[in-house]
């Protein structure tokens, strides 16, 4: 017997562990886990760094909320095209918006928008074969990455990586060729506030010293009296000087964005320092300074007539977690312990309505994914991989449905 | 054997390994499966053998869950001199420095209260080609054989 019905839109790590906690909690619950995507896990897939494949294990428990808690999974649904929000308000007891933010902030000044100006989230996406992205733009040998968060720093290992320190990750042949022949000479990374308090974790700055082909230096990194800000300058200090190979990559602080320079492409980047205005010379900007929403779905208006926006109560019966409802912070366990407050609010709130039909409002959607695709995709996205990787991702979505919907023969 | 697995989590990882060996375990013995964050420092049982399965985080850090217990027990210093554990660590060799340092902090505790650690401390490397449950399984075996030894009681 059901005791509610509740659509989560989004199988990324928020809905993921959202639905864990429903159904450890209530075991008899209808949980759908919605996503725009043939594929589940959201960013564990597309934003955690195709080296970092430890960090991806997680996926590993949520295969188990489909496999074993129950959970459905409706790929290749996406909300606001497919299916309109209330369409499944109607139909669930509970609608939850697990959506995350998937477009790149926009870097707000003058020349953001010349040629050569590319976002993380475009890049990575295109990097880790993203159904949705593009092809991998040319950075030229000098690209400069604004931005000190983990996802900038991220960005700088692949960019710095040599062709052996992609052995067991997830790459594909056409972003390791891009990397492999990317020409480039020099990156410069470069941070609007002191090292001290730069967003980077400092095991992240430490993973910098195992880079086997370059030569960093690290400028202006200042000192603190705080022991957690020392601790981080001590770990970028640490950097200065390593030399393992000719590519070179230089660290900058507090340095505020004025404008991108040039006429038709990136020339360089003019800055406001401490001492005055600093122009870094360079062939193409990339932006790693935060996410927004994309605009498929309204959460502007959303969340300003939000009920209790940090209990995740958007309206009577409609929630939201993870980045969707906190902004573009905090990695995979802050969504967990989001969710699982999250899952006590909506099992109290919850007053089941055996009438609403449930996941029959996606029964005509015949071109959905459900999870038994997946694992279709995932069995053959492992039994492909190429020697020295773990996984050969299918980049195309009309190749992932292809082979959802291949029986096992 | 009554048998408690205690577990130190983040991301969730060490919880199901901890409720993977409580199912394996379940029809030889009495298992409760409890997060040490529900644990106090006052609340161990000497009749118990301990299962302690525990992740590590930030720069060799214990993972949250695990954090407000190994507070509790360095400040409260509970006599554990008639407690018998064994510990089980989740970690990535990504972070080379600090490998498995969470569980390496949690049985150094454990052992400054007095408890007697049982077998060697067993690492999952998330990085590497192991399932955790594929070691932890022979490594909950063995341990439980060693502490029923210990015990005087029947495995
Ligand atoms: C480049 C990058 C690297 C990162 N690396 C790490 C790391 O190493 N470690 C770490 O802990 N954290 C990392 N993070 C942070 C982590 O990815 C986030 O904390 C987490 O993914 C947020 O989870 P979420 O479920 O809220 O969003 P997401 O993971 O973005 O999931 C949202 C899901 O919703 C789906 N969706 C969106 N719109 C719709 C719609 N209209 N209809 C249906 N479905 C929709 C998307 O397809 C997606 O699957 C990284 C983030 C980025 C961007
Ligand atoms: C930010 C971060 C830091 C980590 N630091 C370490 C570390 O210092 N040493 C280690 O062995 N593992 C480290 N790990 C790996 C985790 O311990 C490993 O992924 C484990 O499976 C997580 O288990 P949990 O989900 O139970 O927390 C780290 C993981 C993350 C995401």
């Amino acid at each position: 017997m059901s005791t509610g019905k509740i659509a989560i839109v989004g199988a990324g790590p928020s809905g993921c562990f959202l639905a864990q906690s429903l159904l450890k909690a209530a075991p008899e619950l209808e949980v759908d886990l919605i996503d725009r995507l043939p594929v589940p896990y959201g960013l564990v897939r597309y934003g955690v760094a195709a080296d970092h494949q430890g960090t991806k294990a997680v996926a590993r428990q949520f295969a188990r909320v489909f496999d074993r808690q129950g959970a459905e999974f409706h790929g290749n649904v996406t909300l606001g095209a497919d299916v309109t929000l209330e369409a499944l308000q109607g139909a669930y007891d509970a609608v939850v918006l697990a959506a995350g933010l998937s477009n790149d902030r926009p870097l707000d000044v003058p020349g953001a928008a010349l040629p050569g100006v590319w976002g993380a989230g475009l890049i990575t996406r295109a990097l880790y074969d993203h159904p949705d992205a593009g092809t991998l733009p040319d950075l030229g040998p000098r690209p400069l990455i604004v931005g000190n968060g983990n996802v900038a720093i991220d960005l700088l290992r692949l960019l710095a990586k040599q062709p052996e320190e992609l052995e067991g990750s997830d790459l594909g042949p056409v972003a390791t060729d891009w990397l492999t022949q990317s020409g480039i000479e020099e990156i410069t990374i470069t941070g609007r506030s002191p090292a001290a308090q730069a967003k980077f974790d400092t095991v992240m700055i430490k993973e910098l010293a195992k880079l086997s082909g370059v030569t960093i230096h690290v400028e202006g990194a200042g000192s603190s009296e705080d022991a957690a800000e020392a601790k981080k300058i001590e770990a970028v200090l640490a950097l200065n000087g390593h030399a393992t190979g000719p590519r070179r990559v230089t660290f900058r602080f507090g340095l505020a964005p004025l404008a991108v320079e040039g006429d038709d492409h990136v020339t360089g980047m003019r800055f406001k320092t401490d001492a005055g205005e600093e122009t870094l010379p360079c062939t193409s900007v990339l932006t790693a300074i935060g996410f927004c929403a994309d605009g498929q779905l309204p959460r502007d208006a959303l969340l300003a007539r939000a009920q209790d926006i940090e209990a995740g109560v958007l309206a009577p019966g409609l929630y939201a977690t993870g980045w969707f409802r906190r902004g573009p912070r905090g990695t995979i366990p802050e969504n967990r312990a989001d969710a699982q407050a999250l899952a006590s609010r909506i099992l109290a709130d919850l007053t089941p309505d055996p009438a609403k039909p449930g996941r029959a409002v996606l029964a005509d959607l015949d071109a959905r994914v459900d999870y038994a695709g997946w694992t279709r995709i995932d069995a053959h996205e492992t039994a492909t991989a190429p020697e020295g990787r773990v996984r050969a991702k299918i980049a195309r979505r009309e190749e992932m449905l292809r082979r959802a919907r291949e029986e096992e023969s | 054997m009554k048998i408690t697995i205690l577990y130190g989590t983040e991301t969730g990882n060490a919880e199901m390994l901890a409720e993977d060996i409580q199912s394996e375990l379940e029809n030889d013995h009495e298992v409760d499966c409890l997060n040490l964050s529900d644990m106090g420092a006052g609340d161990f049982d000497p009749s118990r053998f301990y299962l302690l399965v525990c992740s590590t985080y930030g720069d060799g850090e214990l993972p949250a869950s695990a954090q407000p217990f190994a507070e509790a027990v360095a400040a409260e210093k509970p006599d554990l001199s008639a407690i018998k554990f064994a510990i089980f660590g989740l970690g990535d060799s990504e972070y080379e420095e600090t490998f498995n340092f969470g569980p390496k902090t949690l049985a150094e505790l454990m052992q400054a209260q007095g408890a007697t650690q049982i077998g060697e401390r067993i690492a999952h490397d998330a990085s590497g080609p192991d399932m955790a449950e594929d070691l932890a399984f022979p490594w909950a075996e063995a341990v439980i054989s060693e502490a029923a030894e210990a015990m005087g009681e029947d495995a």
